[in-house]
């Protein structure tokens, strides 16, 4: 397989979750509009089934087809709107409307038109909610131009606008002003609230939402008030009652099924039940972890799903108990701690929650966890200063963990350091060590000392601090008795240099050399004697980065400064090497070669430059990598070397590039194709259309090709490990129904044999780590009760089968096996 | 313009009695109000609700716009508290005529062209909690402190005694007839009760907190009310407000409106809204509106929360443009409903009634006197002094502090009607329901000596 000539930048998570409410299919699904994509999620194990990806812009609505709810409308602002269908992740049809579309609303009244949000001809912010008629022609591609005005003067956001009890009105909200318009009358009404300024805000309308059998609309306010109207076909008689809990803004607003309870919700992060309308009898979830943004019921009112600011989404049972979470990459108010792989699980880490630690896994868009750093509760307040976790590093093993938290305040920050210890026992970072106000002012930097050989006793953390001077931190014998540890941490040694604040730090490959900025000039520091070695200056500028070379280049110091200049100095003839002009934000290296990735700000466009620091010209630049600023870079090890095919792009082999940007979206450079990479599971299926005569014969072919195929087979994303692919017969065994299959006597031999195969293939490493081992199954035993809801219609055959053979496996085949059965199945609806 | 001296008059420390109840007389466009010490007032609505006036002692001779009467402040009417006579129910009879009952035990008809009590006539129940006049207008029902409910007949000149209804135990705080008068619906302790008018006999016993597990305290039946299609609408000490078929005796619709009790509730003449009163000083309004357009389901729907008061809520009524409330802050609020007014003008504005409109400051102005009345005693008070003169607006050293001089206790146990100051200050004179008072006042230095004429 040869690699396409070209990069991709691909987005890979955090994109915002904002555009649209969620919407619940009849059969437990979830769909979420996110950036560019609609997302599918199953409602029972919480995993991103599908990706559906057509839309050249960000996605504003999604809606069940109200005539056939396996399929679902979606808008976007590239101005047009798709049909899917979602079960096959299909696009059935496209309707191009030309103008931006802001919301999408559907109605089961209406057979052949939908409603969506146009930003009005000719004049600036004034929209109009119009509906558009869908021609039933034949074709993929269409043109939907027959639009008709239904409300003019309509606010762009999709909360504020609601379609009434069987489609009978519309009402929609924007300023202090709410008008319905009754379909089958013509008639308009408006009325409006009085517009009164009061200390907790305004009562400027945020959200409506209609009532599904009664007269009866919903609103909420900026001041926090819901207000219910009534009796609103009358002009004069229209009356309202308040509902009033929030302190804040209420965001959302969605009425249960039958409309007797109402759901609100905002940034006090707290789902409020209202009861009968009544403002007595109401029920509460705190602690949803931020503010809710979007709140939708399922259609047969057994859930609630509520769409968060960080991107979260959360599943709420009818009886208001937290069912279950999906995140992916949570979105802080800052990323203060930039990019760090976690080395132990190859995770991402970066600013969570406020306080918290998230360790994102890459592979799975998911959370792994958690981790509560500040360890103080946050409360929602505006202009409250809150401890915020600024700097995070690892030692090399992931052995500890050091964070640094402050609270921004102006003249007397207060500071803490942490470290962290794992436990194996439980699986998680303990605290070891906490330093009350390590510098005087705020920590710059902080980096370990990598030595893998001397991980344990000579471990050394330094911080760097706006105070003037760096800081050493060594592991100590704790002397205390009644201590429950045995080491904890100190100073060991105070560096300054002309009283210059410390600004970045950095080790050498091996460890035995420091650099560390001061404002404009690197000094390097010997790590056993802490003599200072010698300094580069390359004025004007203040250092911004610093980073060391690897493996061959390790000679050489790189520094980026202020004012647009890189640096290269030699180690060994303390001389400068080459510098380049060049306006560099983020300067990270590449830790298994000797790889440094660049990216530079020029006239609003971000551009990259991968280079070695023994040769001043680029391995690789691309412009216009992306519009938006890139913030961090982090290269994230591949768990094995990818194949690529050109040579420009072997920097990629061993590691991969992500970036994040400032809207927090998490994008990462991939040499593959679109499709390769977007559906593994739709590409999987079609390598098995393309092969099937009967699943006997593609049994036994498959199982002779496969030693030839091991090595180069590529068409399988690096999610799966190479051990999962390698025994396709064990695969087409499992998948195969079992009427079609020879006898269990003659597979055997097959089945025993290709998972002795595969046993050879596999690394002693994951034998000998039993605790890993211990923790991947307690994930394999959820895994399986997934995969029994999800196959329904096959599962009797394989666990048959499994049933017969499990006496003669071994346990790390058991494992195999079951790692084997978390792939993805959906090619059977092929059949 | 002339020079004023403003003095800030800080020493009048009247307590303004609370609202003990109101009542709007049916088809008419009078409200009449009680206060706690016993005060009766009458105001018109046609007089943009100003109290009402009457010269000369002809009941036709009303003030014309209210507007005028507010400004000039001609005597309004009102009938003057009594020590033994508390007034617990008003309500308007036979037209025109204006019920009063109360924990005396008495039903007093009032004579609004006189301002004063007419007749009284013994309940015989012990003290009277509640009372309520029929829907023509012929019969008087009264709930005693016993628990029986008595019927009075409304004949000219007085009422007589017709009948007792059927007498159980708990005292009858709220009654309420049936539009059609065949039936009176009673709120007591705990319970209500349907009587049948005709027979005398229970016909329908409801406990109101059957349904509610764990009852530890009594739940108190404030205020009840019989609406035409059979429906009996209760507000409680819980905070509820219910709504009961009473022939089936079955809850139709509970709205709990507040943690504390619901003390008051009116419903309108249509029937189609009602407002409640709670002890936290807000009222509620309800509203009966179809459930979809067009349909003809209805359901009460609670709609416009009001804050005007800051205590109890004591009493509500509701008039046809107009919620009215009133409470023990002394306070009669009269909300107009904004959708049945035809256009913006007088009339739909909020009014609040927090001062007496009464005249209870008199001057002597040469003396430099202030006479206060309060309801049992009058105060006689000298006015600071200054020597200095200063700018608009400028607060001037007093040399000569305010005074108290006399204060001047009435006898007997009727309250004082109105009182006044001659201008040399020498004379003071009082008046109650029934009797007049003149005194003389000598000035010997600083001594004061008061003597009875």
């Amino acid at each position: 397989m040869v690699a396409p000539a070209t990069l991709r930048v691909v987005r890979c998570g955090g994109s915002t979750l904002h555009g649209a409410r969620a919407v619940f299919s009849a059969d437990s699904y979830l769909l979420c509009a996110s950036g560019d994509f609609v997302k599918m999620y199953s409602v029972a194990t919480e995993e991103t089934l599908r990706l559906m990806g057509g839309h050249a812009d960000l996605v504003t609505g999604i809606q069940l087809n109200p005539h056939n709810h396996m399929q679902l409308y979606s808008s976007s602002v590239d101005g047009s709107i798709k049909l899917w269908d979602f079960m096959d992740g299909i696009p059935i049809k496209t309707f191009v409307v030309g103008s931006k579309l802001l919301a999408l609303y559907t109605l089961a009244r209406c057979e052949d038109s939908v409603f969506v949000v146009i930003p009005k001809h000719g004049e600036r912010d004034t929209f109009q909610l119009v509906s558009v008629k869908l021609t039933k022609a034949a074709g993929q591609d269409l043109e939907a131009k027959e639009l008709s005005v239904v409300l003019d003067g309509v606010d762009a956001s999709p909360k504020r606008i609601a379609f009434g009890r069987e489609g009978e009105y519309v009402a929609s909200v924007k300023g202090i002003n709410l008008q319905v318009y009754f379909f089958k009358q013509k008639q308009l009404n408006r009325f409006s609230v009085s517009a009164t300024k009061t200390k907790s805000g305004n009562n400027h309308f945020t959200c409506i939402a209609c009532h599904p059998t009664e007269d009866c609309i919903a609103t909420g306010h900026a001041d926090g008030k819901i207000r219910l109207w009534r009796n609103f076909y009358h002009k004069k008689e229209y009356t309202f009652s308040t509902l009033h809990w929030h302190h804040d803004t209420v965001m959302d607003l969605a009425f249960s099924m039958e409309g007797t309870s109402l759901l609100s919700g905002g940034a006090e992060s707290v789902l409020v039940l209202w009861h009968n309308e009544s403002d007595c009898q109401k029920d509460f979830l705190p602690r949803l972890g931020s503010a809710i943004e979007y709140i939708s019921m399922s259609s047969d009112g057994a859930l609630c799903c509520t769409l968060h600011t960080d991107n979260r989404i959360t599943i709420i049972n009818s009886n208001l108990r937290f069912s279950k979470s999906i995140q992916g990459l949570i979105k802080s108010t800052d990323v203060k701690t930039g990019l760090v792989v976690d080395p132990r699980t190859k995770a991402l880490v970066l600013n969570g929650e406020p306080g918290h630690l998230q360790f994102y896994c890459l592979q799975s868009d998911q959370q792994l966890f958690s981790l509560d750093i500040v360890q103080r509760q946050y409360i929602h307040q505006a202009g409250l200063n809150q401890a915020d976790l600024v700097k995070v590093a690892f030692s090399a093993q992931g052995k500890w963990l050091a964070t640094v938290e402050e609270r921004e305040e102006v003249t007397d920050p207060e500071l803490q350091l942490k470290l962290w210890f794992y436990d194996e026992e439980t699986q998680s970072f303990k605290l070891n060590t906490r330093i009350n106000m390590p510098h005087e002012d705020h920590i710059t930097d902080m980096c370990f000392r990598n030595m893998d050989e001397l991980e344990d006793d000579s471990l050394i953390l330094v911080t760097a601090g706006r105070d003037c001077v760096f800081k050493v931190w060594v592991m100590v014998e704790d002397t205390d008795p009644e201590a429950q540890q045995s080491v904890s941490w100190s100073c060991d040694f105070v560096g300054s240099y002309h009283n210059y604040q410390a600004t970045n730090c950095c080790f050498s490959e091996d460890g035995s050399l420091l650099a560390v900025s001061f404002e404009e000039t690197v000094t390097v520091w010997d790590s056993v004697t802490w003599d200072l070695k010698c300094t580069f200056c390359h004025p004007p500028g203040k250092i911004r980065n610093i980073c060391f070379g690897r493996l061959t280049c390790s000679k050489y110091l790189i520094g980026a400064t202020d004012y647009g200049f890189l640096c290269c100095w030699n180690l060994l003839s303390c001389a400068l090497e080459w510098s380049a002009h060049l306006n560099v934000l983020v300067l990270q290296p590449d830790p298994l070669s000797e790889h440094i990735a660049a990216v530079s700000w020029l006239s609003k466009e971000s551009s990259l430059f991968v280079f070695k620091p023994n040769e001043p010209r680029p391995i690789y630049i691309q412009r216009n990598l992306c519009k938006e600023k890139i913030q961090l870079a982090a290269f994230v090890p591949r768990d094995e070397p990818e194949m690529i095919g050109s040579e420009k792009y072997l920097w990629l082999r061993r590691s991969q590039l992500f970036f994040l940007t400032d809207t927090q979206e998490l994008m990462t450079l991939s040499t593959k194709s679109l499709e390769e990479r977007l559906t593994p599971s739709s590409k999987q299926l079609a390598v098995e259309e393309s092969l099937a005569v009967t699943p006997f014969s593609l049994l036994l072919g498959k199982h002779r090709r496969q030693q030839s195929q091991e090595d180069t087979d590529l068409g399988k994303l690096v999610v799966h490990n190479k051990h999962e692919q390698d025994s396709p017969a064990v695969k087409e065994l499992l998948h195969t129904p079992a009427h079609v299959l020879p006898s269990a006597s003659f597979l055997c031999p097959i089945f025993i044999n290709s998972l002795l195969i595969s046993k050879e293939n596999k690394s002693a490493e994951e034998v000998a780590d039993e605790v890993e081992m211990e923790s991947e199954k307690t994930e394999d035993d959820s895994d399986e009760e997934r995969d029994v809801t999800e196959t329904e219609q096959e599962d009797t055959s394989p666990m048959e089968l499994l049933g017969e053979m499990t006496c003669k496996l071994s346990k790390s085949q058991e494992k195999e096996l079951r790692k084997i059965r978390k792939m993805d199945y959906s090619w059977i609806s092929a059949f | 313009m002339g020079e004023f001296e403003v003095h800030r008059v800080r020493f009048f420390g009247l307590v303004p009695a609370g609202v003990r109840c109101l009542a709007c007389q049916p088809r008419g466009g009078r409200l009449a109000l009680a206060r706690t010490d016993g005060a009766v007032e009458v105001y018109n609505f046609a007089a943009n609700y100003f109290q009402e006036k009457v010269r000369g002692g002809g009941t036709g001779n009303r003030a014309g716009p209210g507007r005028a009467a507010g400004v000039t402040g001609v005597p309004p009417q009102v009938i003057p508290g009594h020590e033994a006579r508390s007034v617990e129910a008003l309500c308007w009879a036979a037209g025109d005529r204006l019920f009063g009952a109360g924990l005396g035990g008495d039903i007093t008809e009032y004579d609004l062209a006189r301002l004063c009590v007419a007749r009284s006539v013994d309940g015989c129940g012990g003290p009277v909690w509640s009372m309520a006049a029929n829907g023509s207008g012929t019969q008087l029902a009264i709930g005693c402190e016993d628990g029986s409910v008595k019927l009075f007949q409304v004949v000219p000149g007085g009422i007589q005694f017709e009948r007792n209804l059927d007498r159980r135990k708990g005292r009858i705080l709220c009654l309420s007839w049936h539009p059609s008068d065949t039936h009176i619906a009673a709120g007591s302790i705990d319970a209500l009760r349907v009587f049948d008018v005709s027979s005398g006999q229970t016909v329908q016993r409801i406990m109101v907190s059957y349904h509610v597990q764990k009852v530890k305290r009594e739940c108190i039946v404030w205020s009840i009310a019989f609406l035409s299609s059979g429906t009996v609408v209760t507000s409680d000490s819980f905070g509820r407000v219910q709504f009961w078929d009473w022939e089936r005796g079955t809850l139709l619709e509970s709205h709990t409106v507040s943690t504390s009790a619901v003390l008051s509730l009116a419903v309108s003449e249509e029937e189609d809204s009602i407002i409640v009163g709670t002890s936290t000083g807000a009222t509620y309004q309800f509203q009966l509106l179809p459930v979809k357009m067009g349909s003809l389901e209805k359901r009460w729907v609670r709609t416009k929360p009001f804050q005007h008061h800051t205590h109890d809520v004591r009493a509500v009524a509701h008039s046809s443009t107009a919620l009215i409330s009133g409470g023990l802050d002394a306070q009669l609020v009269i909300r107009p409903l904004m959708e049945k007014m035809q256009k913006k003008g007088y009339e739909a504005v909020l009014r609040k009634f927090t001062f007496p409109h009464r005249r209870l400051v008199s001057c002597a102005r040469k003396a430099r006197l202030l006479l206060f009345q309060f309801s049992q005693h009058l105060e006689l008070w000298r006015l600071g002094s200054t020597d200095e003169t200063g700018k608009d607006g400028e607060v001037l050293p007093l040399c000569r502090m305010p005074e108290h001089l006399l204060q001047l206790k009435s006898k007997g146990p009727e309250h004082i009607y109105c009182s006044c100051v001659s201008p040399c200050g020498s004379w003071v004179a009082y008046s109650t329901a029934s009797r007049f008072h003149l005194y003389r006042v000598r000035y010997e230095g600083d001594g004061v000596s008061i003597k009875k004429v």
